[in-house]
């Protein structure tokens, strides 16, 4: 096997690539409409290719096209070398288009619908590798109605890989059939012939001119048939652009061109189909990006809604931060005089507010309680919530009906805009939304807490450093160690070893009575109760400030996932699709380019492309 | 010379300035602008000019692209008038040929309206690129001088413009010279522009240029057969021109006439005849044309294409008609679907209520008996204040009940959104095409999410209690005019309270029901609260009307002791359904805005003066074209 050979498989196998990932493209589910139609349309094309693929190696089929009297006939006889279709003054001639093979082409082999054609057999060389169609005209119809000529040429234009595109001087500017030319050229070759050479004058330049615009035209022969006809009569070869022509059908249209140029045409029309499809998809696709920038927003909103919530809640749970804090502190701080105290005020303090805190009321006093008796609450609220579905829910974070409803409201306007099937792209309910908000709640909870929990540990921290410590751990026990003196003293020293030491008799100093205890205890307790409060005032410095940041940074932060989770991935989905759909066609452009058969072959230029699809931000 | 229309040609201006005034009028219905509609363009460019001033034949030479137009028209110019070019679309303008001293008689730019005049000065000027409709004009002293002879652009190449001015000059013209080829002959688009011209009548000369003498002769009556069947042409005269280049741009060709009657075969003399050979004049041909006749004929067809039932001035008024028609069912059904019927609307608490009445009470007493109660009242605050005070305390600050009202308003004020938002996605999506674009965008998100941004903000700013105040002091009025007796009972009643007041002061107090006192009249009155009073609401009309209130309230208010209860039941119905049209008022102008006005107006429009006025004109036209057609037949 040669390397040309090689390439050639390569290519193929390229195209086949496509191909394949194209199907699994049409074959993807989707909410979106307008990608529903491009799937359809594409899967049409699809159709047509695996019509192509087939025929990939059977005879090409040359056509011709052009308005009428423009010499289809005529030329087409000249070609052959004989009389084979009938030429004439009336217009329109041809009605019935005629098929002209070898006698040993197997015609039947083509694909072609033969029942509407006239088949006719010439035993001519050009005929060796091709087969050629002789067109009705596409300008005497106004309007497709059957029977028509038009509706003749539609029928038969996706058969044929290749395109004589006949014009004269009368009628190369003729809007009609550039507008025909203009559908029917798309996944084929093209030649571009002036007739009535005899007759008209060139006007080759003018006509390039205007076809540059949506053809590649490597050539412009300018032909007279009739002439041709006489010379190939009188057994000449026939000369001027005429021979060329000839020339060029034999050689560049030979069988071993075959798959080259039905390639070249297959890729083509998926280029045109690709082209078309995001042309359309990109129309639509900005009610998509609103939608996704509404749901962006209502997540937001709900963010910044609970942010503030939390942050004011947070203010206002004094009681439970002090707690939290002295918590956190004595648990670092270990077992020591001091920590002691501070756990008895807590414990204290947790008694006389009641269990009520632990209830935790609200969401930031959950937040504060912590995660792992949030996951209790929140399911109780869930029950709650179950049993009370008839009344409107206030829910923590002032998520009642009404804000969900209001977000629902909104949102399904621009689904209607953007086109989505709502079927699909899934319908929630008042009470998926209530779970939603739920979820979301419970994962903005958790993520509060963890910040919360960040808070006190490094308050806590900054206010067990050794020497804050060792400050509030002197300070208490110079009151216990004072007080121990005194009692000691008088123990141990006035009442009964100075009596023992002197003898001057001074007058017994009597043991500390009742009275003393009680005094040295009312002191205790509120020696300790200052300390305590100072502390419990030092940990809780700076906690405002850092609420308000906390609250702040928590509005900032994106949710993952808001309370319409389908309607995310439904847009993520067809962001995906879009993006698939602009690889294959940056990969047909590049095959195009690739496979480009200048070849002396016309074709209409590749399609405007669409800008790629810029990603969306994630 | 006078045609028989002079008569019409009034009755035509006043159409045209009626037809104006309609088409202003018309914009709201959406239908297609007037311009572009073939009777309206043959009103202005044909008729308007012509039926006062139609001393001349105009002349067109007319025909698909690169056959050969400016040559013909070069032939009756006699001179090179008009630029030839091998490439096609080469005229883009029209030349015209003007007889010396036609502009001293004749207003030519009347005659040409839409383009801009200018007097020829080189022959390629017709040739440039220009957006402008231009037209230029060359006087002449070889046309015959009641004739105006032009070359115009072609009517089948992909410069779609030269459709457009090459239409003009049909609709102007009296005779078109139709160049045709054997390739053209039987084009769709060469056939479409000369079936339009034999709508409105137009005297047509055929000329089969670039034949292939003498081969072709057989073959143009059988070209011409077609062309004739397929356009309903009937041409005046048919030429058969040689296909000579040479001759050609020597502007020598030999123009050849043929005889012609469809149907028949004797159609061609033999080739060698040599009267058949003797080429033609054009020009003189053209001055030997039957001028009367061909003007009558070609003002005739015009009006009678004006007039056509189904394409006419007729068919637009039906199309009027009928789009108005449409406006009045979907403004119907706008205001059907619009009406909601609203249920569960809160009610106000009776303890709001009842502070209102007594207030106004206080307000209407006059006399000692005022000063008693205003005293005791003032009283009673001074020594329920530790109490509510106390309440206040236990039960931390308390929102104002208006405030808590308010936003219990809110849910049902959203439910009522989504109720006929899903009516107009109900209508939008299975209606008439009329109101879709208007419903899509109020259905859009963007406008979802303004409307209920203002709602909010307009239901926040409204001052709750003015609206409760204004109920109150109404619904109290109307017991004061309605009932007198009973309001002078009460009255007395009130007076007798003032005079014993000290005593059931005291006794309350001493009995523990001071600070209830406030409590009883609101228990009282609570039971009636709960009944549920539907409420519609008509969002097109902007209107809410309380419905099963007034039956609800009559069979309860039989009984003495629902007396009470009713009146409350009254107040609450008044003053839910005053809410309720406030959100219809408020839905009608945020959601619809002036629509349901303009769909009203619109609906109207048949029965406006200036549809009225352009009907009454069609049908004195009509009649003075039937007279003035019997007049020439006699």
């Amino acid at each position: 096997m040669t390397t040309t050979d090689l390439e050639q498989l390569e290519l193929l196998a390229r195209v086949d690539e496509i191909v394949g990932r194209l199907t699994q493209w049409t074959q993807a589910d989707t909410a979106w409409e307008p990608m529903r139609h491009a799937q359809a349309l594409i899967r049409r094309v699809l159709t047509r290719a695996e019509g192509l693929r087939i025929r990939l190696e059977s005879p090409l089929v040359v056509a011709t096209f052009g308005g009428t009297g423009t010499g289809k006939s005529t030329l087409v006889n000249a070609l052959v070398g004989r009389e084979c279709t009938k030429t004439g003054r009336q217009r329109p001639t041809t009605r019935r288009p005629v098929l002209i093979a070898h006698p040993q082409t197997d015609v039947e082999a083509l694909g072609l619908p033969i029942d509407d054609f006239d088949v006719t057999r010439a035993d001519s060389t050009i005929l060796r590798d091709i087969v050629i169609v002789d067109c009705p005209d596409p300008d005497t119809s106004e309007s497709e109605t059957p029977g028509s000529n038009l509706q003749k040429l539609h029928r038969l234009l996706p058969y044929c890989d290749v395109l004589i595109y006949t014009s004269t001087q009368q009628k190369y500017r003729s809007a009609r059939v550039a507008d025909e030319l203009g559908q029917a050229a798309t996944g084929c070759r093209l030649l571009f012939v002036q007739t009535h050479a005899d007759l008209d004058e060139d006007i080759r330049d003018d006509w390039r001119r205007h076809l540059a615009d949506h053809y590649e035209v490597p050539d412009l022969f300018f032909v007279d048939s009739v002439r041709a006809i006489r010379e190939q009569f009188a057994e000449q070869r026939p000369s001027g652009d005429f021979g060329r022509l000839q020339d060029l059908l034999t050689t560049r249209l030979a069988a071993s061109h075959r798959i080259q140029i039905r390639r070249a045409n297959l890729v083509d029309l998926i280029q045109e189909a690709l082209a078309h499809c995001r042309t359309s998809m990109a129309s639509k696709w900005p009610a998509v990006e609103q939608l996704e920038a509404a749901l962006e927003d209502e997540r937001r909103k709900m963010t910044h809604q609970m942010a503030e919530q939390l942050s004011a809640e947070l203010l206002q749970s004094r009681g439970l931060w002090e707690r939290r804090l002295v918590e956190a502190v004595t648990q670092m701080w270990g077992f020591s005089p001091f920590s002691l105290m501070l756990r008895l005020y807590n414990g204290l303090g947790s008694l006389i507010t009641g269990l009520g805190f632990l209830r935790a009321r609200n969401s930031a006093q959950m937040a504060l309680v912590g995660a792992m008796q949030g996951a209790r609450w929140l399911k109780s609220r869930q029950r709650q919530k179950d049993a009370e579905t008839q009344l409107a829910r206030i829910s923590t974070f002032g998520f009642d009906d009404a804000l969900l409803r209001e977000s629902q409201f909104v949102i399904s306007g621009y689904v209607n805009s953007a086109q989505l099937d709502v079927e699909v792209a899934g319908r929630s309910t008042l009470d998926d939304l209530r779970d939603e908000a739920i979820a979301v709640e419970e994962r903005f909870l958790g993520d509060a807490s963890g910040r919360i929990e960040q808070i006190i540990k490094s308050l806590a921290a900054k206010n067990s450093r050794w020497f804050v410590r060792w400050i509030f751990e002197a300070l208490f026990l110079s009151y216990v160690a004072f007080v121990l003196y005194r009692v000691g003293k008088n123990f141990f020293y006035d009442t009964f070893f100075r009596e023992l030491i002197s003898s001057d008799g001074a007058a017994a100093v009597a043991l500390l009575s009742v009275d003393f205890y009680i005094s040295a205890a009312l002191f205790f307790v509120l020696w300790t109760g200052v300390l305590v409060m100072i502390f419990v005032g030092r940990l809780k410095m700076g906690l405002q400030t850092r609420i308000r940041q906390l609250a702040g940074e928590l509005a900032e932060s994106r949710m993952s996932r808001g309370l319409f989770p389908q309607l995310d991935a439904t847009c993520a989905q067809i962001a995906a699709g879009r993006l698939k759909l602009d690889a294959l066609a940056e990969a047909t452009h590049e095959l195009r380019n690739r496979i480009a058969t200048s070849n002396g072959l016309g074709a209409r230029l590749a399609p405007a492309g669409e800008a790629p699809t810029i990603l969306p931000r994630r | 010379m006078s045609t028989p229309f002079r008569q019409c040609a009034e009755t035509i201006q006043r159409l045209s300035r009626a037809v104006e005034k309609l088409g202003t009028l018309v914009g709201v219905l959406r239908v297609e602008p007037l311009e572009g509609r073939e009777w309206y363009d043959v009103l202005r460019q044909k008729l308007s000019p012509q039926l006062t001033d139609d001393a001349f034949l105009v002349v067109a030479v007319v025909g698909g692209t690169n056959i050969g137009k400016s040559v013909v028209f070069n032939h009756i110019a006699g001179t090179r008038a008009s630029s030839i070019s091998p490439l096609a679309s080469g005229t883009k303008h029209p030349v015209c040929l003007v007889p010396a001293g036609f502009c001293d008689d004749h207003d030519l730019a009347a005659i040409f309206e839409g383009f801009r005049l200018d007097e020829w000065t080189r022959s390629d000027e017709a040739m440039q690129d220009d957006d402008e409709h231009r037209l230029f004009w060359k006087t002449s002293d070889e046309t015959p001088d009641n004739l105006l002879v032009l070359d115009t652009p072609d009517i089948d190449s992909d410069a779609l413009v030269n459709w457009y001015r090459a239409d003009i000059i049909r609709r102007t013209a009296d005779v078109l010279i139709a160049v045709l080829t054997q390739q053209k002959y039987n084009d769709a688009a060469v056939k479409q522009f000369f079936r339009k011209a034999a709508a409105e009548d137009k005297a047509v000369i055929v000329v089969f240029n670039q034949c292939e003498l003498p081969e072709d002769e057989a073959y143009w009556p059988l070209w011409l057969a077609t062309f004739a069947d397929e356009t309903k042409i009937v041409p005046e005269i048919v030429y058969v021109v040689p296909n000579d280049r040479r001759a050609a741009e020597a502007n020598q060709l030999p123009f050849y006439e043929r005889q012609w009657r469809n149907g028949s075969e004797s159609t061609t003399a033999s080739a060698d005849d040599l009267e058949q050979n003797a080429a033609r004049d054009l020009s003189a041909d053209l001055s030997r044309l039957r001028f009367a006749d061909i003007k009558l004929r070609s003002l005739r067809g015009s009006l009678n294409r004006l007039l056509d039932d189904d394409t006419g001035v007729r068919a637009y008024l039906r199309e009027i008609e009928q789009r108005s028609s449409e406006f009045l069912a979907t403004a119907k059904r706008l205001s059907l679907d619009s009406v909601v019927p609203v249920n569960n609307w809160p009610t106000i608490p009776n303890k709001l209520l009842v502070a209102e009445i007594r207030q106004w009470w206080r307000d209407t007493q006059t006399g000692w008996a005022h000063n008693v109660h205003a005293f005791y009242d003032t009283l009673g605050k001074g020594m329920l204040w530790p109490f509510r005070f106390a309440g206040r305390k236990l039960r931390g600050e308390q929102q104002p009940p208006l405030e808590r009202y308010r936003e219990l308003e809110w849910p049902t004020c959203l439910k009522v959104i989504e109720d006929v938002f899903q009516n107009l996605t109900w209508m939008s999506e299975s209606g008439s095409g009329l109101m879709r674009p208007h419903l899509e965008r109020i259905l859009a998100g963007t406008s979802r999410r303004e409307l209920l941004h203002e709602l909010k903000r307009r239901h926040d700013a409204i001052e709750l209690e003015e609206e409760l105040h204004d109920v109150v002091l109404e619904r109290m009025r109307a017991f004061q005019t309605n009932s007198p007796e009973l309001y002078r009972f009460m009255r007395q009643l009130n007076n007798v309270s003032a005079a014993v007041r000290p005593v059931t002061s005291v006794v309350l107090f001493t009995m523990g029901w001071g600070p209830a006192g406030d409590v009883v009249a609101q228990y009282v009155a609570h039971a009636a609260a709960h009944a549920v009073v539907p409420i519609v609401a008509d969002f097109a009309g902007g209107t809410a009307a309380a419905v099963a209130g007034e039956s609800a309230l009559s069979s309860v208010a039989g009984q003495s002791a629902g007396f009470l209860q009713a009146k409350f039941q009254e107040l609450q119905t008044t003053f839910t359904a005053r809410r309720a049209a406030w959100l219809a008022d408020q839905c009608k102008e945020l959601l619809l805005g002036t629509l349901p006005a303009e769909m009203q107006s619109a609906a109207d429009i048949p029965r406006s003066d200036a549809f009225r006025d352009v009907a009454a004109i069609v049908d004195a036209l009509e009649e003075q074209l039937a007279h003035s057609t019997k007049e020439s037949l006699v």
